[in-house]
Formats: structure tokens, C-alpha cells, sequence
């Protein structure tokens, strides 16, 4: 049985393994991009120079903030449609289609139609502000507006994908603890808050992971908006790696930070491993 | 669950659910508006929805250039032969994970995976452009296809062991009594009946293949370009040319769009079948 996974493992040793190997490897190096003189062993100098140091604390923290702004947008909106969508009322899966799409679409594409869109002087999100009486808000340029900006759009895509966890977990729920809740008198409010929202919790905890997950390693939606800017408001750790690697072509430099985000984001394997194996049982 | 509720309970839920899907496929017409229209238009203020003449001059200056369509092409057949390899690959490990609780090297391989799907593409493309220019394969098809595929492995496999788990496990058994190989089994017997989830899958490695950006981005110079790059290429430029550039973002997403609303009730199943496997 195991020769079915010969494929895979071999995928996974040459282009998973060994350049985790090579990465770790690189990080105690001096070597560059396209110079001259040949990259020499540094011993811990990378890490002593890049990664112990405020610019990646910085780039920690930007990364977790988007992260967290954009989960407060996601849940409240993902989980709200899906329980909308489950009143299967008319029109339900022209809506569903609708809804789904944003999650499907190329990310480069998306955006640079939002930074279209966010553009301070010429978009419509700022002319729609104008005409509703409020004020224009300098999206892309502005450090709060910028980092709400990118986890708006991140949002934007990936509110499908927790509405649509969630509408697969409230189709198989049984339905008669809300009988009984709504028979008892129980509001729609209270029925959700102590029946619905306890059954889902084991899919919205693996949904919750996964999100983390992914915006933990977000990168072309950053890249196309702000490219880290307004300074380093927006730069996350994996902008920073690509900054340090393919911008001022430091590639030891890169590679310790590279292991460095590898390591900060270990609590998320780990969990997400346990849920994995949890869930087999 | 049929309506309840009362009616004015019902309205606005259909309100909300109005709003919600304008709010989503809003910059979708807003990019298929903006690649029809002249400069003038597109900066007009007030923004101009539906009035405005269209034109086709956008797209003709992309269709124009040869460059566009080799990297038309060129992302077809990157997403097409990794999508391939992928999905053989992963559903072949995916029957293995999903019918054999014990096997060596299962739970590396569970672990390996999450890894893959969790770590941070960067951490992983600093050293592969390394190895990848000492072995003089930057700018080459077969590696991205290589990467492409590994990348999307884990996922390929999560939804595919869902979809084995659904095939009754008394067809194999049958077979394995008449002296069948494992193998065997797996080839004439769980292939066919899992052909279903296998073109759900496809569909969806399909779409991370085509929307990939990181990998080409990094490695492909003129002769492996994929259109993500081709789009983000825009930016770099001093003046943003929206037209065009709204065009080459509306060949890129049209097809998804087509494609979704055709499949839909397919890509929910898929997609469903994994968030309530536990």
C-alpha cells in the first residue's frame, strides 16, 4: 500500500525536504544574488542581523494584525451568509453562485482591481463615500487605512470559503434540538447563541485554523496593493523575506528569515495536526 | 430546513442577501466595465456604470501583441500538466490514506502534508531559486509544473481521500478475494468509481495552478511567464494603464466565472464533502 504514496513522497522529498534542508543551510551563509565573490559560512550572523531584530518583530506583528482584523471581518459575514443561505429561501443557489465566486478568482487580478477601486482620487469606493456624506479615506497610503485595506480585500475573497464551511456543517445538524429550543420559546438569537453555535464549533474551529493559515502566508494580494508600503505599515514577514531575497538580493539574509517564519508559525501545524487526528478518530 | 419566520424576516433576509452578492460581483462587472471603456470614462467623475460607449481598444492592443498570446497558452498548458500530475499523484496517495489506517510512513506523510499546506511560500521559494538556477532550470516549464504540483499536493489529497471514503469499501473486497493486487484494485476498480470526484479536484487544482502567483513570479523570465505575472506587470509601470490592463484581468477571471457558474453545484459538493468529513 505504501508504494501509492512513492509519487507523492518523491514530490515532497525533492521540492519540500530538501530545499527546507538548503533554507537552513543558505541561512548561515553570506551568499547574494548575482555577486561576484562567493558566499562564505557566517555561522549565526544572519539571524543575529535580521531575525532578533525590530524589523522582523515589526513584520510579526503587521502580519498577525491583518490577520486578526481580517478574521473579525470574516466570521461575523461568513457564518451570517450561511445562515441565510440555509433558510433555503427563493433564489438560494443563485445567490450561492453569486456569493462563491470572489474565492475562485485570481488573486493578481483581484487585486489590482480593488487598488483601481481604492484609489484615493479617482476610485468609486471614495466617490461612494463622497456621496453618502462621509469622508474620503486615503486607502492605500494612510497606515491603519492601508492594513484595513488588505484584509478588506483578503476578506473580500475569502468570506465564500467560510460561508460555504459553514452552510456544509449546518446541513448536518440535526434539526431537533432547535425544535425543541423553539418550542420552548426560545428567541432566534438565544437558539443560535446555546443550540446552532455549539454544534458548529469543531468545523469553525478547523475553519478558524485554516484562515490563519492562509493569511499568515498571504502574499500576491499585499504585493499588488501596497507592495509593504506606506514605509513598512503593510509589511508582512513574508514581504519582508522577499524584500530582503529579491530586492536587495540578500539571500542568506532571506533564508534566516525564512526559517524564522517557518518557526514562528509552527503553533499552526501543530494545531492544526492535532485537529487533523482528532477528527480520524 | 424550509422558509420560517415571519414575512418581514424573510425580506430582509433577501435583502441582505442582495446586498451581499452585489458587494461580491460588483468588482467583477467593475473590471469587465473598465476594460470596455475609453481613458475618458475610465476616470470620469462621477464613475460611469452602464453609460458610456464601449470599445474594443483595450483588448485589441493585448491581442496585438504575440507576447500575450504565448502567455495565454503557455498558462494553460502549466495549469493543464501539473494539474495532471497532481491529482494522479494525490488521488494515488489518497486511497492509501484513506482505506489503511496503518501503513509505513503514514504519519510522516499526514505530517508532511499539513507542513506543505501551512508553511509560508517564501520560506520554501528562497532556497528553490537557488537550487533551481545551479541546476540552470530558471525560466523552465517542467520546474514550475514540478513546484505547481507539489505545492497543490496536499490539497489534491484532502479532497480526494473524501471522496474515496464515499466509494463502499465491499467492491474492493470482492476483488481482493478474487486474488486482485492492491494495485490492481486501485487501478480497474477505485479509479472508475471515483472519476467524479477526481474532475472535482482537477477543477480545483486547476484554479490554484491558474491563479498562482509567487512561483512564476520568482521563477519565470520570457519563455514561462503565466498570466498573473503578465498582470502584475502592469504596476510597474509610471502611468497605470487600467485599460489594458482591466482586459488582461478580465481574460484571466472570465473564464473562472464561466466556468463556476456552470459547475457550481459540483465545486459545493467537493468542497463540502471535506468540511464535513469529521
Amino acid at each position: 500500500m505504501a508504494i501509492l504514496t512513492l509519487p507523492s513522497w518523491l514530490m515532497l522529498i525533492a521540492l519540500f525536504a530538501v530545499p527546507l534542508v538548503v533554507g537552513v543551510y543558505l541561512s548561515t551563509r553570506s551568499d547574494k544574488i548575482g555577486s561576484f565573490v562567493p558566499g562564505r559560512a557566517v555561522g549565526l550572523d544572519n539571524y543575529r542581523r535580521d531575525v532578533f531584530q525590530p524589523g522582523f518583530t515589526g513584520a510579526l506583528t503587521v502580519t498577525l494584525v491583518i490577520t486578526a482584523i481580517g478574521l473579525l471581518i470574516q466570521f461575523p459575514i461568513g457564518v451570517g451568509l450561511a445562515l441565510l443561505l440555509h433558510r433555503n429561501l427563493r433564489g438560494s443557489a443563485v445567490f450561492r453562485t453569486a456569493l462563491l465566486l470572489p474565492m475562485l478568482l485570481t488573486p493578481v487580478a483581484v487585486g489590482l482591481m480593488w487598488r483601481f477601486m481604492l484609489d484615493s482620487d479617482l476610485g468609486v469606493i471614495n466617490w461612494l463615500l463622497d456621496t453618502v456624506g462621509l469622508s474620503r479615506i486615503g486607502w492605500l497610503g494612510e497606515k491603519w487605512a492601508a492594513r484595513v485595506a488588505i484584509a478588506l480585500v483578503d476578506s473580500w475573497q475569502s468570506i465564500p470559503f467560510v460561508m460555504l464551511m459553514t452552510l456544509a456543517a449546518l446541513s448536518s445538524l440535526p434539526e431537533s434540538p432547535h425544535e425543541a429550543a423553539r418550542v420552548d420559546g426560545a428567541s432566534a438569537w438565544r437558539v443560535f447563541r446555546f443550540v446552532t453555535l455549539p454544534m458548529l464549533r469543531p468545523v469553525l474551529y478547523i475553519t478558524v485554523m485554516i484562515r490563519v493559515v492562509d493569511s499568515l502566508k498571504l502574499f500576491d494580494i499585499i504585493f499588488i496593493l501596497t507592495k509593504g508600503g506606506p514605509g513598512k505599515a503593510t509589511e508582512t514577514m513574508g514581504l519582508q523575506a522577499y524584500n530582503v531575497g529579491f530586492v536587495a538580493l540578500q539571500t542568506g539574509r532571506a533564508a534566516a528569515l525564512g526559517v524564522a517564519v517557518a518557526a514562528v508559525t509552527l503553533p499552526a501545524y501543530v494545531l492544526w495536526l492535532r485537529a487533523q487526528r482528532a477528527s480520524q478518530r | 430546513m424550509s422558509a420560517r419566520g415571519s414575512r418581514a424576516g424573510r425580506w430582509l433576509s433577501v435583502g441582505l442577501l442582495t446586498v451581499a452578492s452585489a458587494a461580491a460581483l460588483f468588482p467583477v462587472f467593475w473590471t469587465i466595465s473598465t476594460s470596455v471603456k475609453n481613458r475618458v470614462d475610465t476616470f470620469a467623475n462621477p464613475p460611469k456604470f452602464v453609460r458610456f460607449a464601449p470599445t474594443a481598444k483595450n483588448y485589441r492592443k493585448l491581442f496585438d501583441s504575440p507576447d500575450f498570446w504565448r502567455i495565454y497558452g503557455d498558462t494553460i498548458s502549466i495549469t493543464l500538466a501539473s494539474t495532471a500530475l497532481c491529482v494522479l499523484a494525490g488521488t494515488m496517495a489518497a486511497y492509501a490514506l484513506a482505506r489503511h489506517r496503518r501503513f509505513p510512513g503514514r504519519r510522516p506523510l499526514e505530517a508532511t502534508l499539513v507542513l506543505v499546506r501551512a508553511m509560508p511560500g517564501m520560506v520554501l521559494m528562497i532556497p528553490i531559486y537557488q537550487i533551481v538556477t545551479r541546476l540552470d532550470l530558471y525560466d523552465n516549464r517542467w520546474a514550475m509544473i514540478l513546484i505547481y504540483a507539489t505545492i497543490n499536493l496536499p490539497f489534491a489529497i484532502w479532497l480526494m481521500s473524501g471522496f474515496i471514503e464515499q466509494i463502499p469499501v465491499e467492491v474492493e473486497e470482492s476483488a481482493r478475494t478474487d486474488g486482485a493486487s492492491p494495485v490492481r484494485v486501485f487501478w480497474n476498480i477505485i479509479l472508475p468509481l471515483a472519476a467524479p470526484g477526481i474532475a472535482a479536484t482537477s477543477i480545483f487544482v486547476a484554479l490554484l495552478a491558474w491563479n498562482e502567483f509567487l512561483v512564476p513570479v520568482l521563477l519565470a523570465g520570457q519563455h514561462s511567464k503565466t498570466l498573473p505575472v503578465y498582470i502584475s506587470g502592469f504596476i510597474s509601470n509610471r502611468t497605470l494603464d487600467w485599460g489594458p490592463m482591466a482586459a488582461a484581468s478580465a481574460l484571466a477571471i472570465v473564464p473562472i466565472a464561466v466556468f463556476t457558474a456552470l459547475i457550481q453545484r459540483r465545486l459545493v459538493g467537493g468542497l463540502s464533502s471535506g468540511a464535513v468529513k469529521e
